[in-house]
Formats: C-alpha cells, structure tokens, sequence
C-alpha cells in the first residue's frame, strides 16, 4: 500500500506557527543571533582589521603542520596567508556550530517546549497524521538552522570581502570549500543537531532539560566536528563532500528512528 | 447513522504507574451531555483522550460518531472538538492568532478562519481582547479563548476537561452558561469531564462515576438515588429534638422505612411521597411541635458522596487501602 503523501498545508501552517512562536521569543533569539554575530561578523572584522596591519606571522605556524594540509595556502602570496588561512579554512569548521545550535535550541522548543507550555495535548486532539506532526516539527527546527547559516555566511562573506579588501584586493569570498561547507555541511550538521535533540526532546517535559541533557551530547559532537572538519576541508573538496555524506547518512538514520517513535499514543502517555 | 455517539466495552488502559482505566464500559446518545465524575486520577482525562483516539487502549472497543477512535483517529478528530485542562493556549500569540492557526490546521481557509475565530471570539465576550497576547489573560479568559477554539470547526461531540477548575465563582458560572448552550445548540453531544458536582448537576444528562478507573456508576442523578435509596426522604423541623414517643410511633407505620433524630426533629425514610400526611399526622398526634416538613430529594452531591462512601466502605471490608473497592456499578436506565 503507497504511504499517503506529506499534508502541505499542514506543514506549511504548523512551520508558519512554530518559527512565528520563536522570533517572537527573545530567549531564543537572542542565542541564535550572539553565536553568529561573534563568529560571522566580528571574527571577519578583526582579522581583515589584523591582516592590514600586517602584524602577524603565520608561516611559522603553517610550517608546524603536515605539508599536504599546509600547501593549500603557501600557494598563496605571503601577505594573504593570515587571511586565507583564517577566514578560508579555520573559520569553516567553526561556522559548523552555528547550524548546530541553532537546530539545537529550535528543536528543544518546538518538541519539548510544546510540551512545558502545555499545548501539546491540543496538536495530539487535531486532526493531523503523526508523520505530518513529526514533519513539521522537524522543519521547525530545520528551516530556522539552515537559514541563520546562510544569512549568517552572507553576512560573513560581505565583511570579510570589505574589511579584507586592502590585502586582498578581490573578492575572495566564497571559495569552492565555503560552498561545499554552505549548501552540504552545514544542513547535514543541522539535521544531525535536530536528530539527536528530537530524541533528547522527546524524552523530557521542558526545554530546559532538553538543552542540559542535549548540551552532554551535542556539545562533545561539537568539539569532535571543529577537530575533525577542519583538517578534512584543507584536505580539499572531496574529502569534505565525503565527511558531508557520512554526516547526512547518520542525521538521516537518527531522523527515520526518530520518526518511528514519534507516535501520538508515545507522546499523550507521557503527558 | 446510529443513535449514540459514544459506545464503548470494556476501555482498559494501563501506564507505567498502573492502571489508569479498568473495563468501561458505557454509552452516549447523541445530543446528550454526560458528566464523568470522579476525583483526580480517577481515570477521566485518559477515557477523554481514548475516546478521541490520542491514546490507544489495552483492553476494550468503542465507536465513537460511528468510527473507531484508533483506525480512523484523524477522521474522528476532524469532528470532535476538545478543551483541554490547561487551556494549552501558545502564550507568545494573541487570543485571535491561536484560534486561527488551529483553524487552519483544521483545514480551514486562512480568511475564513480569522472571521470565524473574530466571531465566537465575540461570542464568548472576548472581542475587545481578540489582538492581545493570552500572556496577561486569566484563567477564565484563557477558558472562553480554549472553548471558542475548540468550537471553530462546529464539532458534533465536544470533550471538555475540567472546563472551570481554576475559575472563580462568576467565571465559573460563565462558562457554565456558556457550555450549556453549546450543548443545546445542534444536538450537540458532550462529553463533560469534571470533580465539581455542581456544573454537572447542572448540564449533564447522565453521570458516570469512576474511582481509581473503575466504574462505579452510570446514570442519570434520578435513576441512581433511585437504586441507592428506595423511597423517599422526609426532614420534620420540629425546632427541636423530637419527643420520646415520635420516633417509636413513626417506625410502626407501614410506610415508614427508617426513622432517626437529628438535632432539629427527625429524619424520615418512606416508601414514597404518598406516605408525607400520615408522617405529619402521627407527628401532630405524638404532640411535636411541626414547624415544617421537607420532602428532600437527593441531589447530585447526595448521590455522589454515598457512591464515594459506599466504594470506601467496601474497600474497608475487603481489606483495601481507602481508595474505593472494585465494586459491581451502579447502573440505572436511561
């Protein structure tokens, strides 16, 4: 028998309901727009800021890691380096958390939150299947995570192309690595943050304890992705294509189970 | 299309912590209202949220509006209309903006929707609140703003959960007001869980009584005192204790099941009414001085407490903790 299609309407209302209820929450906003903020506009800016001064050196520092990792940027002129280096590479692994947190907080809202403030019971009384319940609020927390990311990498290429300008004299930004990190990391890692904080969610009454018992695990995802990213994308392109998959194939695995176990009968004995 | 909303046998559902409902089995009529009473963990909210497929059963069937709550659910709730206990309003939205999502998520048009909401709204005496954040709202406001909402798709069978828990006395009485005319309205069916007597009293048809998940008993107020006192109850204000020879003289009546003092005269247990002018005759013979007779009727408190007390007296007997004994229920015709 053919699984009765997603209710496009009921996913378009509920998102319409979900991301109206979180920009209208300044302890959900706030949050979402510090970490980007810090990460995507004032990073840029002082490293742009430092690179005009010429005041750092860091060919000692490249000559410190392996030569594979290192030769990206020594192709580059000597006075681009710092920024190549920061604002080409470093920051792209960090600029991970952001999608991260982002799902993180949205998804500790919209299940858990649903929950604290006691209307969850009356979406389990509408007349909506248990999948398009689950849908919906997986883009809840989705769209919100994908678009800081992108707002914020717009935000970020725009200030690091001005701020750089007198060093680099072009457009440097994005690169083929940005993109990858863009439109294929950084949705995965959304989608794995969602995955895990659904199942936290779920298992807890407020989002309090769903951002405390999320924080044990997602927080040492997260060191375990600035480590390990960073080292994958100066291994070019494809490395990092390849660490995108495999970070997709588990957020997609702990979404299926996520979604088996969504049931309404699940949610309305846990009431 | 068949005459009772609701027909279930048999509902059991267990959690964890235990056994939440135990074998219930009763019946609705369409455009019927019935009170299920009982106190806190008797096992109302988890028979509300069976009978509109939320929650899935252990044990049992039901049909309900001709459909089986768990393999049609959504078709189910597409007809059914529920306040829940805490009026689950998103505070972050304005009275008029709750109604018109859940409007939509109902199916129905945007524009629609947002008139439809304005209006019970209105309805509901919540028109000049419609555009303010429920953050500030009171309970009672909360409670008209959940009941509008839960109105907005024109229900046939509405569950309300402790509709006034929480309220004042005028707001209480409000709402009270305001569901019977919803149960009016259409023929509509209601399904009223609460432990205040008096709003049951006043709306319902039929009350089912449930401790510790079981049904204790079922019917209306009439028919069960009916079955727990046989005849009627007559209170003598004599402005006194009654003489020594009034009680002896009363109990050699032939109508007279049971005579006893209370601290104003007597009260006295007959066969029926038809027995009142030989009590106040034998009363009036005996030299009591017959300030006034009341021919008492049971109320819906009466009945309740002597269900609750006889469950508790038989969980005593049986050894039992104080929570009211597995009995057989009290089941009265319609």
């Amino acid at each position: 028998m053919r699984t009765p299609a997603v209710d496009r309407r009921v996913v378009r209302v509920m998102l319409r309901r979900d991301l109206g209820a979180i920009l209208r929450s300044k302890a959900l906003v706030l949050p979402m727009a510090l970490l980007p903020l810090i990460l995507l506009v004032l990073l840029p800016a002082s490293i742009g800021l430092a690179a005009n001064g010429n005041t750092l050196d860091v060919d000692r520092f490249l000559a410190m890691i392996p030569d594979r990792l290192s030769a990206p940027i020594l192709g580059y002129p000597p006075h681009e380096r710092l920024v190549i280096m920061v604002l080409g590479y470093l920051v792209a692994p960090l600029f991970l958390i952001v999608p991260l947190m982002v799902s993180a907080v949205t998804a500790s809202d919209t299940f858990a939150g649903e929950k604290e403030r006691r209307t969850l019971e009356t979406l389990l009384h509408l007349p909506i299947s248990d999948r398009d319940l689950y849908v919906s609020k997986l883009l809840g927390g989705f769209v919100p995570a994908v678009a800081v990311s992108w707002l914020g990498f717009v935000l970020f290429a725009i200030i690091s192309n001005a701020v750089c300008w007198p060093v680099m004299h072009r457009i440097f930004l994005p690169t083929w690595l940005w993109a990858i990190v863009i439109l294929w990391l950084a949705p995965a890692v959304a989608a794995l943050g969602l995955g895990i904080m659904v199942r936290v969610s779920m298992r807890v009454s407020n989002t309090q304890e769903a951002q405390q018992l999320g924080g044990a695990v997602v927080l040492p995802l997260v060191i375990l992705a600035v480590g390990q990213t960073s080292t994958l994308l100066l291994a070019g392109p494809p490395t990092a294509l390849a660490a995108g998959a495999a970070i997709w194939a588990v957020a997609i695995a702990l979404n299926v189970r996520g979604a088996a176990s969504f049931t309404r009968e699940r949610m309305a004995s846990r009431l | 299309m068949g005459d009772r909303a609701i027909d279930c046998t048999g509902l059991t559902r267990h959690f964890a912590s235990g056994t939440a409902l135990d074998g219930l089995t009763i019946d609705v009529e369409r455009g019927e209202v019935l009170a299920l009473l009982g106190p806190n963990g008797a096992g109302k909210t988890t028979t509300m949220r069976l009978l509109d497929g939320v929650l899935r059963p252990h044990g049992g069937t039901a049909t309900v509006l001709d459909l089986d709550p768990w393999s049609d659910g959504d078709r189910l709730r597409a007809r059914t209309g529920v306040l829940t206990e805490n009026a689950g309003l998103d505070d972050r939205f304005t009275a008029l903006e709750n109604l018109q999502l859940m409007a939509e998520l109902r199916g129905i048009d945007r524009r629609e929707a947002r008139t439809k909401g304005g209006e019970l709204l209105e309805r509901f005496g919540m028109g000049d609140r419609a555009d303010v954040k429920v953050q500030g709202f009171s309970t009672g406001q909360r409670k008209r703003v959940a009941l509008a909402r839960a109105l907005l798709h024109d229900p046939d069978l509405l569950f309300l959960d402790e509709p006034t828990s929480g309220l004042d006395p005028a707001a209480t009485r409000d709402v009270v007001d305001l569901i019977g005319s919803l149960a009016a309205e259409h023929g509509r069916t209601v399904v009223l869980c609460t432990h205040f007597l008096g709003e049951a009293g006043k709306l319902a048809n039929r009350m089912a009584v449930l401790f510790s998940g079981r049904l204790h008993a079922f019917g209306t107020p009439t028919s069960l005192a009916a079955d727990l006192w046989r005849g009627s109850e007559v209170r003598l204000d004599l402005g006194g204790p009654p003489p020594d020879a009034l009680l002896p003289a009363l109990a050699a009546l032939d109508e007279v099941v049971q005579a006893v003092p209370t601290p104003g005269g007597a009260l006295v247990r007959v066969t029926g009414r038809a027995a009142i002018p030989a009590v106040v005759a034998t009363a009036v013979a005996t030299g009591a001085p017959v300030h006034g007779v009341d021919a008492h009727r049971p109320t819906l408190e009466d009945v309740y407490f002597e269900i609750e007390a006889r469950s508790l007296a038989a969980a005593a007997a049986a050894g039992g903790t104080g929570e009211p004994a597995i009995t057989a229920p009290v089941a009265a015709p319609r």
